[in-house]
């Protein structure tokens, strides 16, 4: 049976193939999330020169899921202040925006009958920057809604933080969208067969990986949350598995823009080996980009408020918008 | 199913219209007109107009709203009067109100009530809707009025920043 489809796909296949294709990509970035998890409390160690957690299980290798009971038996506690349905729905938006973009992911070419990714649109990247742009509202929601200061102000921050740097990241990626010639996640990885667009495109690419870094405010661009300064920003007020879903949609959406980066800029599935490798590579890619998200977390210092606007807007803007230029003027010419 | 969402959409779409003009708090009035936005880009998903439904979520919901939103949170949270009458506009308002109200009723009559028996358009080109045949619309067959419009907008740009921008040395505007 096929299923009536609101959108143009190139692929079609039957309704209980894309559930089953769902879910799996579902529970497997699910699982990664904790090992990302460890892995940053490890490595962010190793960076300083201590252990990083090695208590629970061996290595340490339990302590996300300790973490995790920990946060899921504390008591739902909702501030005096706070507004009520908003404050509850908040970490939920955060969530639901960053796993949602998973179903553009490709991990694979057709094989088998079978398109290894959750699906393929036209519209591509748009998808995910259309839910990028609701990411905002679980953030800004949040804070509002805790009725604290320091929530606010880091929702205040992070709102101006995502106006400026979407920008920079939507213009880096049409760089890539001009040289494969469609929007389509699946068709720009076809269109690395020759050269990953990390060479041709490599102004683009550090562009789409620093405004990434501001969009999943990580440091050096976690004013929302500046610990020194705000508290903890946006989540001052939460606590137990509400805080826990936040901190998840951090992980969860390093995982997309590293699975992004991936796709656009790295090959996606494409690697040495067997065809049933390709989703293999693709998550080695994945782990590579989350890798250096973690390093330079253990490297950089936080920047001050007016030098992230001033990057933003004053060098990352202008540099992408004359990256799209001599990209165009150069696909145009060969 | 889609008859299912259709009606899903619409009752949110309407939903979140109203809410925008009967809540009484300004920061709720811009979250249901969020609310509103994205039940539009489901039904422009409906009508396989699908490139319009995402530009609909990233322009609209994902940076205009927020700017909204970023406003309303600063300055709102002060209950506004549902009603409040400015006297010129008490014989003005009324009058452009019917005036709307007879266009649209005009509109719907002449073509939508038509339509609701049919239905709907079966034999759409392949690649209706996507962003390639948009492309081709907006940049080959209207060029000109394209170029226009984006022209407005880049006067609209440089007008805001000429009218925000003070120069330095005048009143209240350090150095």
């Amino acid at each position: 049976m096929i299923t009536p489809l609101l959108a143009d796909t190139t692929f079609v296949e039957a309704s209980w193939v894309m559930i089953v294709k769902s879910l799996i990509i579902f529970i497997v970035i699910l699982s990664i999330v904790p090992v990302v998890l460890l892995a940053e409390r490890k490595l962010l160690g190793r960076f300083q020169q201590r252990y990083g957690p090695n208590r629970v299980g061996p290595f340490g290798a339990l302590q996300p899921l300790a973490d995790v009971g920990k946060l899921l038996s504390k008591q739902g506690f909702r501030p005096k202040g706070a507004v009520p349905f908003l404050y509850e729905i908040a970490p939920a938006l955060s969530i639901l925006s960053a796993v949602l973009v998973l179903a553009i992911l490709p991990f694979g070419d057709v094989q088998g009958g079978v398109g290894l990714y959750g699906i393929d649109v036209p519209i591509g990247i748009l998808y995910f920057f259309a839910f990028g742009a609701l990411a905002f509202y679980g953030l800004l929601l949040g804070g509002w809604a805790s009725g604290s200061k320091y929530s606010f102000l880091g929702a205040m921050r992070s709102a101006a933080q995502l106006i400026s740097y979407e920008l920079a990241m939507g213009l880096s990626l049409l760089g890539v969208v001009l040289m494969a010639g469609s929007l389509s996640l699946v068709d720009i990885v076809k269109a690395q067969g020759e050269i990953w667009y990390i060479l041709p495109q490599f102004v683009g690419f550090l562009i789409f990986l620093t405004a990434g870094f501001a969009e999943t405010n990580r440091v050096p661009f976690d004013l929302p949350e500046a610990d020194a300064e705000l508290v903890a920003g946006y989540s001052t007020e939460y606590g137990g598995m509400r805080f826990g879903s936040y901190f998840f949609a951090e992980y969860m959406e390093i995982l997309v823009i590293s699975g992004i980066t991936a796709t656009m800029y790295l090959g996606g599935w494409m690697g040495p080996g067997p065809s049933w490798l390709d989703p293999i590579w693709m998550l080695a890619k994945m782990g590579v980009v989350t890798f250096f998200f973690i390093w330079i977390r253990a490297t950089l210092p936080r920047f001050r408020y007016d030098q992230l606007m001033s990057f933003g807007w004053k060098i990352l803007i202008p540099l992408a918008t004359l990256n799209i230029l001599v990209t165009a003027i150069l696909v145009v010419v060969i | 199913m889609l008859e299912v969402l259709f009606f899903l959409a619409a009752i949110g779409a309407l939903g979140g219209a109203v809410g925008v003009v009967f809540l009484k708090n300004p920061f709720y009035s811009v979250l249901s007109l969020v609310v509103h936005l994205i039940f539009l880009a489901v039904l422009f998903l409906l009508l396989e107009a699908q490139f319009l439904a995402a530009a609909q979520i990233v322009v609209y919901a994902g940076a205009v709203m927020v700017i909204y939103v970023f406003v309303a949170a600063y300055v709102g949270g002060i209950e506004e009067p549902l009603f409040d009458p400015i006297p010129r506009l008490r014989v003005l308002g009324p009058v452009l109100a019917a005036a709307i109200f007879i266009e649209i009723s005009i509109a719907v009559l002449g073509s939508s009530l038509v339509a609701l028996g049919t239905e709907g358009a079966s034999d759409l080109e392949a690649g209706f809707g996507t962003p390639a045949s948009i492309g081709l619309l907006l940049l080959e067959d209207f060029l000109i009025a394209f170029e226009v419009a984006s022209l407005l907008l880049l006067v609209t740009a440089v007008a805001a920043i000429v009218l925000a921008g003070r120069k330095p040395g005048e009143e209240g505007v350090e150095s």
